[in-house]
């Protein structure tokens, strides 16, 4: 899933004050936390009080597409939810819902709610979302027991662990696992260890090239 | 909605089949207890108990009315009885939840209390004859006379109780036997006859028919000692003096018929490794001997061949200088001048086989240990010959029942429970009664005996929690001060009992128990409506649920086992779609109470949302001008949404009151309340509203500490509406 933190509130106070009708769209698609109805209106009452101690009266309403990265689900529901009573929309979806949205109407000034971070993974237990994909274009979980290294290793080693890898963590962190620990271990359990006696060749991030389109 | 208002109270509570199995859904200590006691319900009433130490007293009386219904020994159970401990869930975490101390935290209010309890009605069916006024016998008179049968109890002594007189009076007070027992017949109109002998020209089976009893249950346990055998064969020397059943001066300590310095100066030697010996042992000991016990079994109780008796009567009879020899038997009894001098006991190389008890011995290691006095104490039977008089006996000699309805298959009208059938403990006597009972009524109406009555039941997993807290220590008198026939185990104080009931984590469908109900907490079961138009799968509930009662698997939406859930509200609080909504706290009822409370309230204005297992009462009066106490099912049931919609609404100030985390009755509730509020505060912090929000944890059925926490917080929104003009 796509993952968000949420922008500081005094900058998005400073995104909407030019405007009074302002409308917060959630998006229900794969961001993580969910950014869903019930954000969009937590946002709306905050950015409401908020408005009231800085003598500004929003009239903020609140509403959630599907997922906002798809224009024709987000134009449809949109067109109904909008109706010529926004000036402007503050979008709670990844950084791909305020470029849709943008697409589809060129004179509605729209703003993101969010700072898009990294494809991550939950641990629930634990609650927290770590990184575990960097779109590299070119997987190689099946070599490293479904353990990534570009994304979990901080030097994105292919043929690790570096001297920096103690006890299981990474030199960076105590509290970050060295992925290549990881996939040592990973890979015995799974009894192929032989696939670490292969030199991983440098990796070709020229496989995708961006900006990274695909076609039917 | 504090549990003080409440003003119902028992609530039909049904049984729960699990759809999948077909099997009856309880916690695991219901299925343990052989009565069936509604043990989480009783557990989460003891934890709501009133502040108010009289109103606490009255409903304490009415918790032992409802476990009256079922079991009307339960103030005996109190003091002698923890099946159910054994097959908790929280056992494998920090130990069981101390349920025997809880019911004898009852029964110390509820004997006395029995004395004022009006008797029944008399019952005016046919006849019954109980032979043995044991637990078995007596279980099976009360649950007769309910059913409206005129009982009768034949005794052979005079006095009820059976086994039960076996009990050392330091572990079970007379005055709790006398008081439960007497009340008992009192209170149901059961006839007893003392003194009454059956067989050897006594009274006979066919006699008691022809009296007009049109049915007969017998319970007459098992009160011979058995004596020493080695290799099949009996030990001679068990006539010298000195040679005692350990079973004989149980009952006539607790008689008072011995001296209390019957053993001074003498070295006692107790046989038997079970807990009657133990008893045996720890009275001798009180009795001023120098104890030791010589078992077959080996100290180690995880083995087949362990020692049987119980931990703490090993721990406690250890303290009080018993000394225990293990692994060894008894092949001869020598005495000296006609009196007993010594015993011989090669040394057991093993009990149990696959054929089951056949102990082995290794001869060659042998040793003699001296005493003055011999306790023979290694297991007890029936009456034989009545039995084989009155023809009970199968061909193997064994009592011929059918196992499921105990009537005897070779005499109609006859049923045989209790010790006698199969020794076994007090509760499982008494389930024999129950049982008995419930044959003997269909018997009389000309009903199918068997039909429906065997149960199978699935038991409930434990609730996922954060803190697991510890098991009290039993508070024992210290051994110089217990070495005499009074209680030497103290009883819970409200306080203590109110704390351990707290730590039940309530396994097990709510259905089955209904206390919150009862207690005025909610109006009906817990229920989650699902929106299924507005799910948008993200999976949240599934994950914070602490009952695993949500499920999602794709396609499809997700689904709320409603049997699993506890209706704490974190997922409906939780829910980014809002979804989910819990019955009698939707989103739209607690915001319109917001509306209506934020214009009954003078400036500053406050609203608090508050756990409703804080056990709190409702406010002081001098809060009631400033604030306003929404109650919830759990301090994780707030959403930040409301916070936002009650200071939207003119409210000035909003405090969140949880239980500390170690003391959440949902298991994470606490944790989930502190971080939604601590996520809200920093937000309103950069809207300029970080102060009028707090969140609080308060100590459960403190309403001082409450109170300060809402003073503070009231004083400190005060001051900043004084600032902001």
């Amino acid at each position: 899933m796509i993952v968000t933190i949420q922008k500081p509130l005094d900058e998005l106070l400073n995104f909407i004050s030019p405007y009074k009708k302002v409308m917060v769209v959630g998006c229900d698609g794969c961001t993580q936390p969910p950014r869903g109805i019930r954000e969009a209106k937590v946002l709306a009452q905050l950015l409401e009080l908020g408005g009231k101690l800085r003598n500004k009266e929003f009239e903020l309403k609140a509403h959630t597409l599907v997922k906002q990265c798809d224009s024709h689900l987000t134009a449809a529901a949109l067109k109904e939810m909008l109706n010529g009573n926004a000036e402007a929309v503050l979008s709670l979806a990844c950084g791909l819902g305020p470029q849709t949205i943008a697409r589809l109407y060129p004179a509605l000034p729209v703003f993101p709610a969010q700072n898009t971070v990294f494809l991550g993974a939950e641990e629930r237990e634990e609650g927290n979302i770590e990184e575990r994909c960097a779109a590299c274009g070119d997987c190689i979980l099946g070599l490293t027991g479904g353990i990534c290294p570009i994304s979990r290793c901080a030097k994105s080693l292919l043929n690790g662990p570096c001297g920096g890898s103690q006890n299981g963590k990474c030199e960076i962190g105590q509290d970050r696992d060295c992925a290549w620990a990881l996939i040592i271990e990973r890979l015995g359990r799974l009894g192929k260890l032989q696939n670490l006696e292969v030199i991983q060749p440098p990796k070709n991030y020229g496989v995708v090239k961006r900006p990274a389109k695909i076609s039917p | 909605m504090a549990p003080e208002e409440s003003s119902t109270w028992v609530e039909e509570i049904e049984q729960v089949i699990d759809e999948a199995s077909g099997k009856v859904y309880l916690p695991p200590c219901q299925v343990a207890c052989p009565i069936g006691e509604n043990i989480k319900r009783t557990n989460a009433l003891l934890a709501l108990l009133p502040l108010d130490p009289e109103k606490a007293r009255q409903q304490i009386i009415k918790i032992g009315d409802e476990i009256y219904e079922k079991n009307p020994l339960f103030t005996i159970c109190g003091y002698i009885c923890g099946l159910c401990e054994r097959d908790c869930n929280f056992k494998d975490f920090t130990g069981a939840i101390r349920r025997r101390m809880l019911k004898r935290f009852i029964s110390d209010y509820y004997v006395p209390h029995l004395d004022t309890e009006p008797t029944l009605p008399a019952p005016k069916g046919e006849k019954v004859a109980v032979v043995g006024g044991g637990p078995g016998g007596l279980m099976c008179a009360y649950m007769l006379s309910q059913k409206g049968y005129r009982v009768t109890i034949l005794e052979r002594n005079p006095e009820l109780g059976g086994a039960l007189r076996y009990i050392p009076s330091y572990r079970l007070p007379t005055k709790v036997i006398d008081g439960t027992l007497n009340n008992l017949v009192r209170i149901a109109h059961i006839k007893v006859e003392f003194g009454v002998k059956m067989g050897d020209g006594g009274k006979t089976l066919d006699g008691l028919m022809k009296e007009g009893y049109k049915a007969i249950f017998v319970a007459t346990g098992t009160p011979n000692p058995r004596p020493l055998t080695f290799e099949m064969k009996p030990v001679a020397g068990g006539d010298l003096e000195g040679v005692i059943f350990g079973l004989n001066l149980l009952y006539d300590a607790n008689q008072r018929n011995v001296s209390p310095h019957l053993f001074d100066g003498k070295r006692v030697i107790v046989v038997g490794g079970g807990n009657v010996a133990f008893d045996v042992a720890r009275t001798a000991r009180r009795l001023g001997g120098d104890v030791s016990l010589v078992c077959l079994e080996c100290e180690d109780k995880s083995c087949r061949d362990g020692i049987p008796a119980d931990v703490e009567e090993i721990e406690g009879a250890t303290d009080e200088g018993i000394k225990i020899i293990y692994s060894r038997g008894v092949n001869e009894i020598i005495g000296k001048d006609g009196k007993f001098a010594k015993i011989r006991c090669p040394r057991c190389t093993c009990v149990f086989d696959e054929k089951g008890f056949n102990p082995k011995f290794d001869k060659s290691d042998d040793t003699y240990l001296e005493g003055d006095v011999l306790l023979v104490t290694i297991g007890q039977g029936m009456e034989r010959a009545f039995f084989q008089q009155e023809g009970l006996l199968n061909e193997q000699g064994r009592i011929d029942v059918d196992p499921t309805t105990l009537m005897s298959n070779l005499k109609k009208g006859v049923f045989i429970g209790g010790d006698v059938r199969r020794i076994g403990f007090a509760a499982e006597a008494m389930r024999e009664g129950s049982e008995a009972a419930e044959s003997i009524d269909r018997y009389i109406r000309g009903g199918n005996l068997k039909s429906g009555r065997v149960k199978e039941y699935k038991k409930a997993t434990t609730p996922k929690s954060d803190h697991y807290k510890p098991q009290p220590e039993l508070a024992w008198l210290p051994v110089e001060e217990r070495l005499n026939f009074e209680l030497f185990e103290k009883g819970f104080t409200l306080e203590e009992a109110v704390a351990e009931a707290r730590r039940c984590l309530c396994c097990g469908p709510c259905r089955s128990c209904k206390a919150c109900i009862s207690l005025g907490l909610r109006p009906s079961v817990a229920k989650i409506n699902v929106d299924e138009n507005l799910c948008i799968r993200c999976g949240n509930c599934v994950y914070l649920c602490p009952y695993e009662a949500p499920t999602l698997v794709s396609p499809g939406l997700v689904k709320i086992d409603l049997d699993k859930c506890h209706g704490c509200g974190i997922c409906a609080a939780m829910c980014p779609a809002f979804a989910l909504d819990i019955e009698n706290w939707e989103r739209e009822r607690i915001s319109a109470l917001i509306s209506q409370l934020a214009a009954e309230m003078a400036s500053p204005k406050v609203l608090v949302f508050r756990c409703q297992w804080t056990a709190l009462p409702p406010l002081d009066g001098d809060f009631t001008k400033n604030a306003r106490v929404i109650d919830l099912p759990c301090a994780a049931k707030v959403e930040t949404y409301h916070i936002l919609e009650a200071l939207q609404q003119g409210v000035d100030g909003v405090l969140v009151a949880a239980c500390p985390e170690e003391d959440c009755k949902r298991g994470r509730g606490s944790r989930q309340a502190k971080h939604s509020v601590t996520a809200l505060q920093e937000k309103l912090k950069q809207m300029g509203y970080g102060d009028r929000i707090h969140f609080c944890t308060v100590k459960p059925r403190h309403p001082e500490i409450f109170n300060q926490e809402l003073a503070q917080f009231i004083e400190r929104i005060s001051t900043i509406l004084v600032k902001g003009k």
